[in-house]
């Protein structure tokens, strides 16, 4: 309120000949520019804290840049990880920072930004069918991943092996279930008519697989295809074209 | 306008569809609580989206995956916290609650007799580690919250049914498991005995899981 009382220009428009209503538009004009400044800080800060990989950081950083919301990329060094760790809720990354308090957790990071950035579906029941798909991606990925992982160097065993176990058969169960809905919901999205961040959390993990296996899903292209559709998004592509990692 | 009709379909136990049960209780709503017998799942699993269960069907039209059917009800019944930000953060600690699921899931399933397992081994090497983990995070929550009965915030949100209703689980499997955890216990107790829910779980079957 100080702010205002010192910068009113009111009583000149009421105290008045031309010149001096000249000079209230004037100040009506710096005042306007003074709020809009202001707006502009009080809009979050947004730092997404994650190491300098795409990993689990990727999918969030997606969604601020198909939501065209600037975010600050906080790349934690291994170094600076133990420290770090100590000051997150769960001792885990990525967490989104918002004024200076933390969100933990990918999916409820997704969430919070595209929830607020249309990115979430039409309507309650569509942001439902969101999550249900999200989660039964990550039912895929914690099956998948004793497979993938050990494809990628990570612990041992046999990957060939691992690849029949559990690579074939996660796939197998998961990827119609995509195509079945990609067909029922007939938009060329998963859900309703837009784009949403479980667009950009499948498509990110095909285009992870088709990149690092070849024709993994050579018997999806449907899948295939929603992964260009996603990524030919002009907001996203450009984050392709020029992210970190 | 009129209520939508709800139907949640699910086994006869607790487990993933408690949480779901409870809102539709607490908001008052009535709905159809199928409890389908194992031997009839077979023949239903190809008519679910995703041929698993839960499935809510809301005026016929399912929805599955239970943390998408909890959030979905919480949200329109006001359990889902505040604000954007306490719900993130209702829904961060289903995640990490899921996260810890996962890798307690061997131990549960010996413990329930549904698979053959080494109960002590299970315990040591799984069990303890992840209890510490993922309660020890809850205890720190529910201290910083205010110790005030609710894991976020100062109201009920379907975090609170969720950890409410494993604690339940874990006290019947494992008792004295998680006396480690004062704030959580006491924290499980006060949601308890929030008068409807007091209501729900006193005229609901039992069931060890």
């Amino acid at each position: 309120s100080t702010f205002l009382f010192k910068t009113s220009p009111f009583p000149l428009l009421f105290f008045s000949n031309f010149h001096s209503k000249v000079s209230f538009f004037v100040e009506f004009l710096t005042i306007c520019i003074k709020l809009r400044g202001y707006c502009r800080r009080i809009m979050p800060e947004y730092k997404l804290h994650y190491f300098g990989i795409r990993g689990l950081g990727e999918v969030p950083r997606q969604i601020f840049a198909l939501a065209e919301v600037k975010f600050e990329n906080v790349a934690v060094t291994r170094e600076d990880w133990p420290e770090f760790k100590k000051k997150t809720p769960f001792g885990q990354m990525p967490v989104l920072e918002v004024d200076g308090k933390f969100i933990p957790q990918s999916f409820a990071i997704a969430r919070f930004i595209a929830s607020q950035h249309g990115l979430a579906g039409k309507t309650p029941f569509e942001a439902a069918w969101v999550d249900a798909l999200a989660d039964q991606w990550k039912d895929f990925q914690n099956d998948f991943k004793k497979f993938w992982y050990l494809k990628l160097g990570f612990g041992e065993g046999d990957v060939d092996a691992a690849k029949v176990e559990h690579g074939i058969p996660a796939r197998d169960k998961f990827f119609p279930l995509v195509v079945k809905q990609l067909k029922k919901n007939g938009s060329g999205f998963l859900v309703g008519d837009a784009v949403t961040w479980v667009d950009v959390l499948v498509a990110n993990a095909v285009a992870d697989l088709e990149e690092k296996e070849a024709g993994f899903l050579a018997e999806y292209p449907e899948v295939v295809a929603h992964q260009k559709k996603v990524h030919a998004i002009p907001a996203l592509k450009k984050w392709l074209e020029t992210r970190p990692y | 306008s009129t209520m939508p009709a709800y139907k949640l379909t699910y086994f006869n136990g607790r487990l993933r569809a408690e949480v779901a049960r409870q809102l539709l209780y607490l908001a008052g709503v009535p709905f159809e609580d199928v409890r389908v017998r194992r031997p009839d799942w077979p023949a239903l699993k190809s008519k679910m989206p995703f041929g698993e269960m839960p499935v809510l069907e809301v005026d016929g039209k399912p929805l599955p995956q239970s943390f998408a059917i909890n959030r979905y009800l919480a949200k329109e019944f006001g359990f889902t916290g505040k604000s954007p930000f306490e719900a993130a953060w209702v829904d961060a600690i289903a995640d990490q609650f899921k996260d810890y699921n996962i890798e307690t899931r061997r131990l549960f399933l010996v413990l329930l007799g549904m698979i053959q397992g080494d109960k002590e081994q299970l315990l040591k090497d799984v069990g303890i580690p992840a209890r510490d983990k993922f309660f020890g995070i809850l205890e720190k929550i529910a201290k910083e919250n205010g110790s005030n009965g609710h894991f976020v915030g100062q109201s009920l949100t379907w975090a609170d049914l969720l950890i409410a209703d494993h604690v339940k689980t874990v006290n019947i499997l494992l008792p004295g498991f998680l006396d480690g955890f004062p704030t959580v216990l006491d924290t499980v107790k006060k949601i308890e005995s929030t008068p409807k829910l007091k209501e729900w779980i006193e005229k609901s079957p039992y069931s060890k899981f």
